[in-house]
């Protein structure tokens, strides 16, 4: 970029020697036009699409705002104490952490175990590869369907069910809120979904360990586990962080398999509520349309996650040091 | 902000009039043809209005047509009907925040209380006037907040409990009146291919919900509604009596279909099932005169039988471009012509229609577990009280499954409830 | 050694159980699409379907309340004009992010990564609202534009141009080119992989999407996962019909999927997440 053909010189302002203002603005051969030029849709998309909306939301949450854009009444924070003293909030809050507790560590060592099984295999890795990796290309929806009424179905007919009366058992109420099993069909749903794509994530960085490590790793008689533990591991450490992040943050925005797992039409369970499907119900499909507290739990939700990651960040930053 | 959109409005009306025209795209009946119609903003002059009319997708067969036929046969103004499948109430809530509004749109209950408060319902009582007497009280008492309507009721839903008399014949029970008789004559009919009772895949928490307070014998707010009537031990001891039901087995947690759909019961998965009006004809269909229908029984002491009902009112779009012209059109629809109240009632499902005299010409009414259902209604029937608000039912709703799945003590699960509620009504009063 | 082959052996078994476990959902999608309601339910479980003809596919067609045909044009189009949008938008912007690095770059990275963190679902009922004053509900419009302005795209874009060498684009300026018709002629023919992969992503995303599609989509706009799910918690719901949808629905993107994945997978291994 630095041999491009000069541009014309604009005079400098008269009363100082430094180039006017358009000239600053414009940037040095123009770039800044350029970059405006490139990032604009992108940028006004984001504005008009993504922030305007969380601007609103946040003027919506300090008023009282039943069924209407238009609130008149002013609230100041009552929303928010609302919210934070709503037992089902905090409750969502905590189904959050339970279920990121569950996903993550699972899925990252799924992912990982495939990852290895996978690596330098000699025949057939593409094979596997494609049918640990297919299940991303299928809908939360659909998903959720072959789980709801197939595999985990409180009836007699579902595919676990009928595993378990099979070996004498009696069945069980998987969905129903009666115990806690339903962990185990929405762990298992989005394990299923995702397993793929990290382990393909974790894949590429196995593959960027160079060979000379294994090979000095080798001479020192490091083999099996304690491979695993003291080379790879540590060899894995920025991809590893990566999936946990986005395991996390996509932990976090989990919506359509709760929802089309355990809701009907209009109503959802008072257990297994995820913070978005909490928010959801408030202020759009639980027979209410709360916009005030949906605003506020709307910037509630957004602080929880950027503290999250300014958090993440500190912690990376310093260990890095 | 509003500024901005309301600026921006401006100007996508005029593209998007220029690109959806209300006026062409023929016949005021065809259904879902885009949306043409909903963008009526400017009703030329001396030319019939246009009118949009929203319904939630019924289960049954032949609703939609006849509801364009309706519309069809009005000549005052052209109706063209939506038919909206999914959550419909949070499509028309979502709906009803945009100035791209509806004409005219049942709503549950003939408007929930953030409804008429924002302003978004059109108040009908002078339009219904004298006509309201005509009209089943108790559907009216619900329906009237302030001493004023909102909606006029459509047809009546009511929910009510299945049974088959010659398998209670077989083991020598009475229908049951009273929760003990519900047990054990359940007890005495479930077999290991067939299960008892049966109200919803969620173990009957969500639909049976404040059948438990009715049935207790209590309301749900006091007369001034400034704070909860049932948090008492008639209704706590009632709520252990359906857990321990549901724990001894006696109700079937999940099934092949849901409450609302009558397969469970046709395919005889159960004995007893709570179910929906509507799946008064095929039930029928499939056992012939073996039918038999109860209301929810009486629990405890103070105990009394009970039904829930429920209507959809035709409402008009307080915010609406043609609000005289959709009075008008709902008036002459929901008031006027009987012939057709009684057609929607009846011809394609079973409802009540919401005109007592009407009854008589409803076929399906006319006798055995149809005109059962009907006497429910009038001697047992609840509707959830205006200020029953989303969030208070939410709060309910929770407490009740802790109660029932997750084996908590009923006072303490219930007693922050009282102070909830307390303060919901008092910020609804507001 | 016999050591080394005892443990591949017990690899390749231990892949053989996983495999099979994997595939399973597919299989019992295709088993009840192609079987009665009675197969589906049945007291013993049916490991094969018992209607091996088109008898739910033609119920299904025929089922005016699910419209699938109708749904999956719209899904079709949805789907095409969001990837086409978002790969445009995204690839600008994150050609931009890499190549400048002032304050104001910075500034949009910031941006940018903050987007991709904030619950998308929540401002759903805002945008929403936005989107309708616009007139833009039941349209595609609606459907498709709030929607391409994927950080997450935006992000991947970025990361690979980070890595991409500028002589070239510095040869193409030598010659005259200014950077916006540099980065058409030089740039983008020589970034099809990751074009390829990020249009895969988003592809799929947006055929699978369910909850815009859902607030925004009505008759004329009805997508093909509001279909499904809708039809999953109606009154009239049957469940071959109801996998025979899944089915068809499925089958496309796992058909996009088995010619794409190659691209996703040299894109996702390459721009890495650093």
């Amino acid at each position: 970029m630095s041999n491009a053909t000069s541009s014309t010189i604009a005079p400098a302002s008269p009363s100082t020697g430094r180039p006017g203002l358009w000239r600053r603005l414009r940037g040095h051969q123009g770039r800044n036009l350029w970059f405006a030029a490139f990032v604009a849709p992108f940028l006004l998309g984001l504005m008009a699409f993504v922030y305007l909306p969380i601007v609103w939301s946040a003027y919506l949450s300090f008023f009282e705002a039943r069924n209407t854009v238009n609130p008149t009444r002013f609230v100041g924070l009552d929303n928010y104490t609302y919210l934070l003293n709503d037992g089902l909030f905090i409750q969502s809050l905590l189904t959050f952490v339970a279920f990121a507790l569950f996903i993550v560590p699972t899925t990252y060592v799924a992912s990982l175990g495939l990852a290895l099984l996978l690596n330098n295999l000699r025949w057939g890795q593409a094979f596997f590869r494609s049918v640990f990796f297919i299940p991303t290309a299928v809908s939360y929806v659909i998903a959720a369907i072959v789980w709801r009424f197939a595999f985990f179905s409180g009836a007699r007919f579902g595919l676990l069910n009928q595993a378990i009366t099979a070996a004498g058992g009696d069945q069980v109420n998987w969905l129903g809120g009666t115990n806690d099993l339903y962990w185990v069909a929405l762990v298992s749903v989005r394990l299923w979904l995702q397993t793929g794509f990290y382990m393909i994530l974790l894949i590429a960085g196995l593959q960027r360990i160079p060979q000379e490590t294994y090979e000095a790793a080798a001479l020192d008689g490091a083999a099996g586990w304690r491979l695993l533990r003291f080379i790879t591991l540590p060899q894995l450490k920025a991809t590893s962080v990566a999936v946990i992040l986005l395991l996390l943050i996509n932990a976090f925005q989990a919506f359509d398999e709760f929802y089309n797992m355990l809701g009907s039409i209009g109503s959802y369970p008072p257990y297994a509520r995820p913070p978005l499907v909490h928010l959801y119900l408030i202020a759009v499909g639980g027979g209410q349309q709360d916009l005030g507290v949906g605003g506020a739990g709307t910037m509630i939700l957004t602080a929880i996650i950027v503290l999250f990651g300014v958090g993440q960040n500190f912690i990376l930053n310093r260990s890095n040091t | 902000m509003l500024g901005l959109g309301g600026g921006l409005a401006a100007a996508a009306t005029l593209t998007a009039c220029g690109q959806n025209n209300p006026l062409d795209g023929g016949s005021s009946a065809t259904p879902g043809a885009g949306e043409s119609s909903s963008m009526g903003s400017e009703a030329p002059m001396g030319d019939k209005p246009s009118l949009t009319q929203w319904y939630h997708q019924y289960g049954e067969e032949g609703v939609k047509e006849a509801t364009e036929r309706y519309a069809a046969e009005y000549e005052a103004a052209t109706v063209t009907v939506k038919w909206n499948p999914g959550d419909y109430n949070s499509i028309l809530a979502a709906q009803l925040l945009t100035d791209d509004v509806p004409d005219v749109f049942e709503a549950e209950q003939g408007g929930s209380l953030d409804q008429i408060r924002s302003g978004q319902l059109e108040d009908l009582t002078e339009l219904i006037g004298d006509a309201k007497d005509d009209f089943n009280p108790a559907v009216m008492k619900r329906f009237t907040f302030e001493d004023k309507i909102h909606g006029i009721p459509q047809t009546i839903d009511m929910q009510l409990l299945y049974y088959r008399p010659s398998l209670l014949e077989a083991a020598g029970v009475e229908p049951p009146t009273t929760m003990e008789e519900l047990i054990a004559a359940t007890n005495a009919v479930k077999t290991d291919s067939m299960g008892g009772f049966f109200a919803g895949n969620d173990g009957g928490i969500g639909v049976l919900g404040t059948m438990f307070i009715w049935s207790a014998g209590y309301e749900q707010l006091n007369e001034d509604r400034t704070e909860a009537a049932f948090l008492n031990e008639d209704f706590y001891n009632g709520l252990v009596a359906f857990r321990d039901f549901s724990k001894s087995g006696g109700v079937v947690q999940a099934a092949s279909a849901e409450w609302f759909s009558p397969d469970a019961f046709i395919n005889e998965e159960v004995a007893f099932q709570w179910g929906g009006l509507w799946s008064l004809p095929a039930i029928k269909e499939a056992f012939g005169d073996d039918v038999g229908v109860l209301p929810f029984p009486a629990i405890g002491g103070n105990g009394r039988p009970s039904v829930p009902f429920g209507a959809f009112g035709a409402c008009v779009a307080a915010e609406g471009k043609n609000v005289d012209a959709s009075k008008e059109f709902v008036k002459w629809l929901w008031i006027d012509q009987e012939d057709k109240q009684v057609d929607f009632s009846d011809a394609y499902g079973t409802h009540i229609p919401a005109k007592p005299a009407l009854v008589a010409q409803a076929t399906q009414l006319a006798d055995g577990p149809g005109a059962d259902a009907a006497q429910f209604v009038s001697d047992s029937g609840f509707a959830n009280d205006i200020m029953w608000s989303g969030a208070i039912g939410e709060k309910y709703g929770a407490a009740l499954s802790n109660v029932i799945k997750n084996d908590a003590d009923p006072a303490a699960e219930f007693e922050p409830l009282k102070a909830l509620i307390a303060s919901e009504l008092e910020k609804l009063k507001g | 050694m016999r050591q080394q082959k005892f443990w591949l052996g017990v690899r390749y078994v231990v892949l053989v159980i996983l495999a099979l476990i994997f595939m399973l959902p597919f299989w019992v999608i295709v088993r009840n699409a192609f079987s009665t309601n009675a197969n589906i339910v049945s007291a013993t479980w049916q490991w094969f379907p018992d209607q091996l003809n088109l008898t739910n596919l033609r119920s299904l067609l025929e089922n005016d309340s699910v419209g699938i045909l109708r749904a999956l044009g719209n899904s079709a189009i949805m789907a095409v004009l969001q990837t086409g949008g978002t790969i445009l938008v995204s690839l600008l912007a994150g050609y931009a992010l890499a190549r400048y690095t002032h304050r104001a770059s910075k500034l949009m990275l910031g941006l940018t990564l903050f987007t991709l963190m904030v619950p998308v679902a929540t401002i759903f009922v805002p945008m929403f609202i936005i989107t309708a004053q616009l007139g833009w509900v039941d349209t595609f419009r609606g459907l498709v534009v709030p929607t391409i302005f994927s950080a997450f795209a935006t992000y991947l874009f970025r990361q690979y141009f980070l890595d991409f060498p500028e002589e070239l684009e510095d040869a193409s300026l030598v010659d005259g080119c200014n950077p916006w018709t540099s980065f058409w002629r030089i740039v983008v023919p020589n970034s099809k992989g990751i074009i390829a992969a990020v249009g895969t992503i988003v592809l799929i995303g947006a055929w699978n999407a369910f909850l815009w599609p859902s607030l925004v989509g009505r008759d004329a706009t009805r997508t093909v996962q509001v279909a499904l799910s809708q039809f999953m918690t109606s009154q009239g719901v049957r469940y071959p019909e109801l996998f025979m949808g899944s089915l068809i629905v499925v089958a496309p993107m796992l058909v996009v999927f088995l010619f794409l994945q190659r691209y996703l997978v040299q894109g996702l291994t390459t721009s890495g997440l650093r």
